[in-house]
């Protein structure tokens, strides 16, 4: 495992007071903090960087023990001691932080310091480290409201997936991350749901977008089509005189508005004409004469 | 939808918080409460809201004036972010159809 600069991490001096370190601290974590930086594992990352390098600094001892031995961490003696310490686990202050993208110490300072930190040992409740998990789903699965049991860390989690989520979309289930840290409030599930495509029906926000083929004959007199939309078939009329590539949009028959009860996007049918391609003689001698005229 | 509310009183004991924080957070609008039978109680995701507003606080030292202009910020972030995969989602879907 690699060296880790606390100095640098929290772009300090080594001789740095412990003012200078309690600002560049509430400097960067400003900065960083995870609920400042929603969705931003990069942030989240930073931040449990700068907390363990105040852990450390902030503290006279630490930091007497840090400075002394530096780089050459690995060859004290120490270490070893520290290390059985590690069995106590590795639960600390930065899990309450965990939900925001994982919230252990890095590896240097557990073989150092021991797991988990001085402030671990406190009496302050924590939350639990939040859990994500990635869903994939079908677009018609999201067509409705259903539920859907899914297995997380071990346990079985019955979860409602609301009609109308988006691809990508995230969702918060609170309590169902790990356990508490003292007593702490539990962590919360994050689920991001991955839609696939489907062949036939395109989504685009809440509208859905389909092709549907239409024989000569009904494009240029007119008629009726039998569509297949989400929730049943619709017929619809064919004016005489439709063009290739017209579409006509059907309100209220596309996709559910995510958790509004009865509101649905549009359908739009883009016609697609099938010019016939294997002509017996009398049709096309029927469109010759239709040339003709 | 009473299976989803928690007692602030609860809450505030857990966090080791005096109610009237709660108070003020929602004079300022960053939280809403629900008043049953004279106990008041805050919704899951309104103490996903009021966490974030302890966290900030503790943490950062952020004042009330500070917080409500964090909250406005972060809902602006959301829309955005929403935005963005909207958009995202609507390219995805250019590049397949042309």
């Amino acid at each position: 495992m690699d060296y880790v600069d606390y100095y640098k991490i929290l772009e300090l001096k080594k001789d740095a007071t412990a003012d200078e370190i309690k600002k560049a601290y509430r400097k960067l974590a400003r900065k960083y903090h995870p609920d400042l930086n929603p969705n931003n594992e990069e942030a989240n990352k930073k931040f449990q960087q700068i907390n363990e390098a105040n852990e450390v600094l902030s503290d006279p001892v630490k930091r007497k023990k840090y400075d002394q031995h530096g780089k050459d961490w690995q060859h004290a003696d120490q270490f070893n001691q520290q290390r059985q310490n590690q069995s106590r686990g590795r639960n600390s202050e930065y899990d309450a932080f965990g939900g925001f993208g994982g919230g252990d110490f890095s590896d240097f300072f557990s073989s150092m310091f021991g797991g988990g930190g001085a402030r671990s040992s406190g009496k302050s409740p924590f939350k639990g480290q939040d859990f994500t998990a990635e869903l994939q789903l079908n677009l018609l699965d999201v067509y409705t409201t259903h539920k859907q049991t899914l297995t997380v860390n071990g346990k079985q989690v019955r979860i409602t997936i609301p009609a109308g989520v988006e691809n990508g979309q995230k969702i918060k289930l609170p309590g169902y991350g790990s356990a508490g840290v003292n007593n702490g409030p539990p962590g919360d599930l994050f689920i991001t749901f991955t839609i696939a495509d489907d062949p036939k029906f395109k989504r685009k926000g809440n509208d859905i977008y389909i092709n549907e083929e239409l024989n000569l004959y009904t494009a240029v007199l007119g008629g009726e089509k039998i569509v297949e939309t989400l929730n049943g078939k619709v017929k619809l009329n064919v004016p005489a005189g439709t063009q290739s590539d017209a579409s006509l949009r059907l309100k209220g028959k596309g996709f559910p508005v995510y958790k509004k009860e009865n509101q649905f996007g549009d359908l739009y049918v883009k016609w697609q004409v099938k010019v016939p391609t294997h002509l017996n003689k009398e049709q096309k001698e029927l469109f010759e004469k239709l040339s003709q005229l | 939808m009473e299976n989803n509310l928690i007692s602030v009183e609860d809450i505030c004991s857990f966090h080791n918080i005096e109610i009237n924080f709660v108070r003020s957070l929602e004079e300022f609008g960053l939280v809403q409460t629900t008043i049953i039978k004279k106990t008041v109680f805050l919704d899951l995701e309104e103490l996903a809201k009021l966490e974030r507003c302890i966290r900030l606080s503790k943490d950062l030292e952020i004042n009330l004036e500070g917080l409500h202009a964090v909250a406005q910020l972060l809902n602006q972030l959301y829309k955005m972010q929403n935005e963005v995969l909207q958009l995202k989602n609507e390219l995805n879907y250019y590049h397949q159809v042309h």
